[in-house]
Order: structure tokens, then C-alpha cells, then sequence
């Protein structure tokens, strides 16, 4: 995307006052997004990103710099006005840039670019259909379709010269069921690292069907109940869980500077014995999955948490100074508009060995949550929360009454250890997950679990 | 390339390709982030950056591309793009492309001694405020984060019907993390200020809010669940309003996503709850002369004393509506097509100040803090169910810090509960608007804890 010799001057001015590793990111992305409301397409956005970052290093302090612009003048200027936050003098480096192959883990079949709007606007309707169709209380529904190409690359002072291309596809249907004045939504959003064959052989059926029955069946429900309790969360996107009362407290981001609680903890217990967490970006063409990261690591398989004894932090190449640790393939940002930091992939809890039937039937009274809402946690406290999109009473070891409204709250490793059943029905969940590099695709995943007792937000009294 | 030449390039081959109206909506501008951590400037960040949107009617549809290459180069990449998305659009509902308006107010949103501060004292500042904050008290156990920030911002809208329009704008900000810790018990405090005089910005102040935020949630524990009187303090009740303002857009109305359909002039809150919306307010953030459509910017009242007296409109809404437009057309960047948004929006002060309202309340919780607020409220049925931190009131006076609770209720039932507005109006952080409110006491609402 840049010549050898562009890049090298770069890299050179970058370090002219002293800094110890230049990076520079090229990206340059086409979108488009689509919506479809009540039907009707009522807007489409397509366009290009094209940007440079630049990131010096010196000791455990960073500069970054970006611009729109990729010629000659505006490189080095911007590199030089970057290198202006040292004060020092140059060391003697030469930079030996070596380009080296990157291994494709998410293989595309078909470019979405070379399909026609009018298709993609097709299945679009499908799903509006399906879901408006599912129900006579469903009165509205939305569909999103976003698609997108991003091409970068990535070279440093060490000589790492990368280019890698990402594609994903993701379609978001949202159905809204209205009953006496009061309104509900139910929401699903596939996605994947691929082209349209991700679309061509995606059942929009069911997850239209899906978004409407969720829509429908918290419309008819009563509050969900208040109180602490045991509660089931189903696989799929319940991984969220996992993925705020931990994920973010393993980031290097908030371990490296002692702000996490799980800072200083490797080799002790932090969660049940029953819980193993991974962190896998290698998973061919899952939402969260990357050949390389920001930083040109190729990436790799991180177990968090093992058997309940954490094992590793996911950490980049900055962070990685100030721990004395390795890199592990874990360095992300949004665009070339954010230095690029330590984030998940693909987050999971490993399958245990309970069947979900046993999970329910051993539980005499709590809450079940079957689809989950997004959330957020407070890495120095530890504190969480997420919603529950789709909640029913348990009784007796039997699923009862639907209920709405929940919130679930609590502190990282207490509800780790409080995690006392892990069902054998993996799954993954695809979403966005926000943070200091901006907003990456990520995925959550875990079997069923069952926390003996966490605190339910809702509306009602105990259960 | 002159921007002016490359517009009228850009128009000439749009009309060129049976494209009608075309509009140009250009976003500029720099940007300087800095982080201290332990004494030293751990992050540093400068950015130079500008986006240009294009849009046009095509066949009576209107088409939207962009690109962040603003050169030549784009022109039929932006066109094609634009074309091709057109014709994919079936909403019956016209957008338009807008001559302007007759009067434009104008609005200054530049200051010029910012834009003069120097960056070593720019970087002495954030130093400074770490420091303080280490100075105050013993158990503050870290800086989480300590940041300065500030940007400059150019926007240039050009159409074919003869609008051209410019405005620029300049901002600063800062806030600051601290972690409180005695023994096992961790809190974190949060304080932030923005604005373009870089004068006000006052470090010890600043760290005395956050410290002071911090220290008094050590020893929280929960409380047990039930319905108390609620106080939402001002920062809570601005951050839950600007999770609602989508409630109040016309778009959302005609689209059958809004309870607030068919409710215009009907008393929907409590005679204590005005809500204002004042692009030209004093001090505003989004404060500004011409909304996304290049339509001059409005006052108005969208509750007055419980009544709903407007949605938000942008020329699409209105004219569906068969009413003028309020001059809320968005564009949150040169990637969004026309949206609506408030500018500085805001709940108006009432007459009794915080401690009073406090005074009045034999039991009852204080809410402080809101988290969760993408995920534990529903902007549809207006549920919400929030992780929260806050105080235990009782005979009048703050007794207790609380945590590990959530506070859950309905939105559109809530604002007919209030029963005082406090005087203490405060304003978020920016985003698409700048939205504020004073404390609010609120005759119950559920809270979950032991």
C-alpha cells in the first residue's frame, strides 16, 4: 500500500528524536450499510476510510499520530511532528524491512462488493417479512446489513512489513411487538469474517422468526423479580458474562498498570474449578477471529483461565514492556484513528460436561436468561452489569413464566466463583465491544452456566 | 486542491450523470490528546483529518457516498456510489436539498486564545492534575486516567440550489479516574470539564471532585430491595435523558418507534418538567446556527410544564407531518446520512436546591451514578433496569454509601413522578448533543440489592 523506501523514511523520522520502535498502519476500507424499515430501504451509506497512524515508542511511553493523507511530505511531516514529543536525539537504527506472508485463517468466497444492492436489499426483505409476518402484534421491524473490506498494513523498526485484508458481513433484525400501549423489542444479529456466501447460506428465517418470538414473549411478560437468586444463563451470546465481569479485567490495557483486580494474579484461583476461559482469534472466519493483529502478531489461542487457575492476560506490544510478558496476538483498534491496544477476539467459556436438561432440572427456584443484552464492567472495581433480554422464572426445576426487564449485576471474580454448573453446548454470539481503541468486532460464547446467586435488578419482589 | 473547485467539479459530473439536486457536506479538522501516568506523559496523540460527504437526488431518490480521500480522485467513486444507493432506496418519504433559510442567528463557537495555549502548558496541566489528586488524600491508591484533549473542527455544506454555508469550532476538555482503595474496598471517582477557554480548566478543583467522589463510596454495601423515593442526581438524570432523546425524534414517531406518537400537547410528565432545546444557549457545546440540512437552528420547548409541545424534524419529517421543520437535521460526521439529534438540550432548573430536596426525603436513595445505560434500558418501551452506585437518605440526610444495586422503573411513567426539580442544572460530556439536567427527586422507583 506504501512503497519500501516511503515507508523506511517514515519509520526514520519517527525516530529521530530518540524513540526506541515506529510503527506505521495504512488502512483503507469501503462500507456499506444498508436500512430497511417497515419494508422499505430508507437509507444506504457506502464509502471509503483511507488513513496513516504513526507510533513511537520510548520506554513505556507512546505517541500517535494519524492523518488522511499518504503522500511523501505529509508522511514525514506528520511522522517528524509526532517525534516532536521526545526530547532526545537519534540512536544509530537501520530499519531492515523484510515483507513476510500472512497466513489466511478467514477464507472469502465471494466479494461482497461484486454483488449488486438490489440482492442484498433482497434479503433484507426476507427478513422483514419473516419477522413482520410472524405475529399480527408485531407492528414494526428493522433491518440493518453492513458489509465491509478493510485493507491494511502494518511496518515497524524491528523490519515487521504485514498486509492483510478483513472482510465481514453482519445483518441486525429488530422486531418490536406492541400490546396495550406498551412496546417490546427483540433483537438478532449474525455475523461472520466472510463475504456474501455468509448471506447466501445464513438462515434469515430463523433469526428473523427468533427476533419477533422475543419481541412477542416480553410484550406478555410480567417484571422480572429483585433479589439476589441462582440464575441460569444460556450459550450464545450469554457469554457476555464472562466477557465483562472478566474479559476486560485480562486486558494487558488495565493489568499492566496494576488498575485490574486481576493484576499480580497468575497462578491463582480466581474462578470456579468448573471454569476454563479462552481467548481464540484463530477461528476460521468467526466474527471476532484476525490473521494478524493491529500490530502485525499473528493470532493465536490464549487460555485466560484454566480449571479455574488463571493462566494469562491478553497483551500488546506497549503494555508488554511495562510487564515483562509476551505479546499474545491481542492488539486491536477500530481504525487507523486509534493507537491500536489489547483487546479480545473470540471470548469463551470451554464446555463442561452438565446437559443443559440437567442445569434446569437441578435448579428449584431462580431465573433463567435465555437471550442476553449487552453490558459493561469498571475494570479497577470489577463491578458488572448486563441485561437480560429474554428472562423466565425457573420453579422447581421447570421452566415457568417469560419476565422482562432484568439486570445482572455483581463483582468480577465473586460471580466467577460462584459459577457452579457449565453445561456442554458451546456457542458463540457476535457484537461490538467498545473500549479505549474504539469499537471492534468481538465474539462471546459459553455453554449454559448456572451462578449459585447473583443480584437480579428488576421490577418485582423476590421470586 | 481548493475546496470550492473540487465542489463545483463534483457537481458538474453528477449533473453530468442525470443526477438533480447535489449537496457537499464537508468535515475538517486536528486533534491533541495527552495522558499522564505516574508523573509522566505515558500517551500522546495529534490527528489531521477531514471526511467529505456527498449526497444527491437521482430518479426522486436520494443517494448517499463519502470519502476520506478528498481530491479528485473521488469524484466518480462518490458519484457512482451515490447513484447506485439511490436506486435501492423505496421510502416514498422526499428528502430534499435545501436553498437556505432567510436569517441565520450567529453562533461563535470559536476562541481564539485556545487555539493560542501552548502545548508545554497544556502538558504541565494534566501533570498537574495527577498530582493534585495524589496530594488530597492518602488512600487515593492510583490515577486511572488523566487526560487533556482538545480539537479544532471546520464544516462547509454547498448545494446546487445555492447554499453555502461555513462554521468552525474549537474545544477542550479533560477528566480524570481516581482509584480510592482501603484494604479490600476499591472505588473509583470520575470528574470532567469541557469548553473552549482553556483558563477555567482549574486542576485542584477538579481533583477534589474526583477524589472527594471516590473516597465517599468507601464502605458501601447494598440495601435491601424494595421501592424508595429516588433522588437522581443531576450527572444521573443528564446521562439517562441523553439515552432517551431518540423518544422525541419525528423520524422514530412516523416510524411506529416512539410511545410518544400521537401524544402532541398532551400532558405526559409532571408540572414540574420542562424540557428545552436552545441551539444558541450560552457556553453550549453544541451550539450552533444551521442544523444538518443547512436549516437555521431553532429555540424551543419540547415539554413545557408536562405538555408535549413538539417532536424533533428535520425537512423529511416536517413535511410528512405537514409542519415546519425544527431545525434538528443531524450528521453526526460526513459518514452519516441525515439523522435528528437535540443540539444543547436540556431539562429546566427548578427552585429548590440539592440539599433541600435532600431535607425532604424521610427515606428514601440517592443515585450518583448510572452504568450499563446501552444495554439496561429500552428506548422502545421505556424500561429501563440500571446498575448503580449511590447513598441510603434518611430523615433528610445522607446516611450511607450503596452499592451492588440496580435501580429499574418505566421512563415514561418516571417523568410524571417527579415531584422537585432542583436548581444544581449540570451538563454531560458532548457527543451528537450536549445534554444536561439538575437533580430530580422522583416519587419511587425499584430498587434491587440483598
Amino acid at each position: 500500500m506504501l512503497n519500501k523506501q516511503l515507508i523506511v523514511d517514515t519509520l526514520t523520522a519517527a525516530l529521530s528524536t530518540g524513540g526506541d520502535f515506529a510503527e506505521i498502519y495504512v488502512e483503507d476500507r469501503t462500507n456499506t450499510g444498508i436500512v430497511m424499515i417497515g419494508g422499505k430501504v430508507e437509507s444506504t451509506m457506502s464509502g471509503r476510510d483511507y488513513g496513516v497512524g504513526i507510533r513511537i515508542f520510548k520506554g513505556f511511553n507512546s505517541i500517535y499520530a494519524y492523518t488522511n493523507k499518504s503522500d511523501r511530505d505529509t508522511l514525514i511531516s506528520t511522522a517528524k511532528k509526532a517525534a516532536a514529543a521526545i526530547e532526545g536525539t537519534s540512536g544509530n537504527l537501520s530499519i531492515n524491512l523484510i515483507k513476510s506472508d500472512v497466513k489466511n485463517i478467514n477464507m472469502i468466497q465471494i466479494d461482497p462488493d461484486t454483488i449488486e444492492k438490489t440482492k442484498k436489499v433482497q434479503l433484507m426483505r426476507q427478513a422483514y417479512n419473516t419477522a413482520f409476518n410472524y405475529d399480527e402484534i408485531i407492528t414494526q421491524v428493522t433491518v440493518n446489513y453492513t458489509d465491509y473490506d478493510q485493507n491494511i498494513m502494518v511496518a515497524n523498526s524491528e523490519g515487521l512489513w504485514k498486509e492483510d485484508k478483513r472482510v465481514r458481513s453482519r445483518m441486525g433484525i429488530s422486531a418490536i411487538a406492541s400490546k396495550n400501549g406498551e412496546m417490546q423489542s427483540g433483537f438478532f444479529g449474525p455475523g461472520a469474517s466472510k463475504g456474501y456466501e455468509f448471506f447466501e447460506n445464513l438462515d434469515i428465517d430463523y433469526y428473523a422468526k427468533e427476533a419477533s418470538r422475543i419481541a412477542v414473549t416480553m410484550v406478555n411478560a410480567k417484571y422480572s423479580p429483585s433479589g439476589r437468586m441462582p440464575v441460569i444463563i444460556d450459550n450464545g451470546f450469554g457469554g457476555v458474562i464472562f466477557h465483562e465481569a472478566c474479559g476486560h479485567g485480562l486486558e494487558a490495557t488495565s493489568v499492566a498498570k496494576g488498575l485490574s483486580v486481576y493484576s499480580d494474579k497468575i497462578g491463582q484461583k480466581v474462578a470456579s474449578n468448573l471454569v476454563t476461559a479462552i481467548d481464540d482469534g484463530t477461528i476460521s472466519n468467526e466474527w471476532g477471529s484476525i490473521n494478524i493483529d493491529d500490530e502485525g502478531t499473528s493470532s493465536q489461542r490464549n487460555v485466560l483461565i484454566e480449571n479455574g487457575i488463571l493462566k494469562g492476560y491478553m497483551i500488546d506490544k506497549l503494555n508488554a514492556r511495562r510487564m515483562k510478558m509476551d505479546i499474545t496476538g491481542s492488539s486491536r483498534r477500530q481504525s487507523y484513528r486509534y493507537a491500536p491496544t489489547s483487546r479480545m477476539t473470540n471470548t469463551f467459556i470451554d464446555n463442561g460436561k452438565s446437559t443443559p436438561e440437567e442445569i434446569i432440572s437441578n435448579t428449584e427456584k431462580g431465573l433463567y436468561a435465555k437471550y442476553m443484552g449487552g453490558g459493561s464492567v469498571n475494570p479497577s472495581t470489577g463491578e458488572f452489569n448486563f441485561a437480560v433480554m429474554e428472562g423466565y422464572i425457573i420453579e422447581n426445576g421447570k421452566i415457568k413464566e417469560p419476565v422482562r426487564g432484568g439486570t445482572l449485576i455483581g463483582k468480577g471474580m465473586d460471580v466467577l466463583n460462584k459459577i457452579d454448573m457449565v453445561g456442554n453446548n458451546l456457542l458463540h454470539g457476535q457484537g461490538m465491544c467498545g473500549s479505549v481503541s474504539g469499537s471492534i468486532p468481538t465474539n462471546v460464547g459459553q455453554p449454559m452456566i448456572r451462578v449459585s446467586e447473583i443480584t437480579v435488578g428488576g421490577r418485582e419482589g423476590e421470586v | 486542491m481548493d475546496m470550492k473547485l473540487m465542489i463545483e467539479k463534483l457537481f458538474a459530473e453528477g449533473k453530468k450523470q442525470g443526477m438533480e439536486d447535489m449537496e457537499v457536506y464537508y468535515g475538517g479538522g486536528n486533534s491533541l490528546t495527552l495522558k499522564v501516568f505516574q508523573k509522566e506523559l505515558d500517551g500522546y496523540s495529534l490527528s489531521e483529518s477531514e471526511g467529505l460527504s456527498f449526497r444527491g437526488v437521482y430518479n426522486g431518490k436520494m443517494g448517499y457516498s463519502y470519502t476520506e480521500k478528498v481530491d479528485e480522485t473521488s469524484i466518480e467513486i462518490l458519484i457512482k456510489g451515490a447513484i447506485e444507493n439511490a436506486q435501492v432506496i423505496d421510502s416514498e418519504d422526499e428528502e430534499l436539498i435545501f436553498e437556505g433559510s432567510k436569517v441565520y442567528k450567529e453562533v461563535n463557537n470559536f476562541n481564539a486564545s485556545l487555539a493560542a495555549v501552548k502545548e508545554t502548558d497544556k502538558i504541565k496541566f494534566v501533570k498537574e492534575l495527577e498530582a493534585e489528586c495524589f496530594k488530597i488524600d492518602d488512600r487515593i491508591a492510583s490515577v486511572e486516567t488523566c487526560v487533556y484533549g482538545d480539537g479544532y473542527g471546520e464544516t462547509i455544506m454547498s448545494n446546487t440550489k445555492g447554499l453555502y454555508l461555513q462554521e468552525k469550532s474549537n474545544i477542550a476538555y479533560t477528566y480524570v479516574v481516581v482509584v480510592a482503595k482501603k484494604s479490600d474496598d476499591i472505588k473509583t471517582g470520575f470528574a470532567y470539564r469541557t469548553g473552549n477557554d482553556f483558563n477555567k480548566f482549574n486542576p485542584k478543583e477538579l481533583a477534589e471532585e474526583a477524589v472527594k467522589e471516590a473516597l465517599s463510596q468507601l464502605g458501601a454495601s447494598s440495601i435491601k430491595s424494595g421501592d424508595y423515593t429516588i433522588v437522581l442526581r443531576n450527572n444521573a438524570s443528564a446521562d439517562m435523558l441523553d439515552s432517551f432523546t431518540g423518544i422525541f425524534s419525528a423520524e422514530n414517531v412516523q416510524k411506529d418507534l416512539s410511545l410518544l406518537k400521537g401524544k402532541l400537547n398532551e400532558k405526559i410528565g409532571s408540572d414540574k418538567f420542562t424540557l428545552i432545546d436552545d441551539p444558541f444557549m450560552e457556553g453550549g457545546l453544541s451550539s450552533k446556527s444551521f442544523d444538518g440540512e443547512g436549516v437555521a437552528c431553532k429555540y424551543k420547548k419540547v415539554i413545557d410544564k408536562g405538555v408535549l409541545k413538539t417532536y424533533f424534524h428535520n425537512l423529511k419529517t416536517a413535511k410528512k407531518d405537514g409542519v415546519e421543520t425544527t431545525g434538528n437535521a443531524s450528521k453526526s460526521s460526513y459518514k452519516s446520512p441525515i439523522d435528528i439529534s437535540p443540539s444543547n438540550f436540556y431539562i429546566e432548573k427548578g427552585d429548590k436546591s440539592f440539599d433541600e430536596i435532600i431535607s425532604t426525603i424521610e427515606k428514601g436513595v440517592l443515585i450518583t451514578e448510572l452504568q450499563g445505560l446501552h444495554s439496561g434500558l429500552n428506548t422502545i418501551s421505556g424500561d429501563f433496569s440500571l446498575a448503580a452506585l449511590g447513598f441510603e437518605i434518611e430523615n433528610g440526610k445522607i446516611k450511607r454509601p450503596v452499592e451492588q444495586i440496580t435501580v429499574a422503573g418505566n421512563y415514561f411513567e418516571m417523568i410524571k413522578n417527579i415531584e422537585e426539580v432542583g436548581t444544581d442544572l449540570k451538563f454531560g460530556l458532548p457527543g451528537d448533543a450536549y445534554i444536561g439536567s439538575p437533580s430530580l427527586k422522583i416519587k419511587k422507583l425499584s430498587i434491587s440489592g440483598e
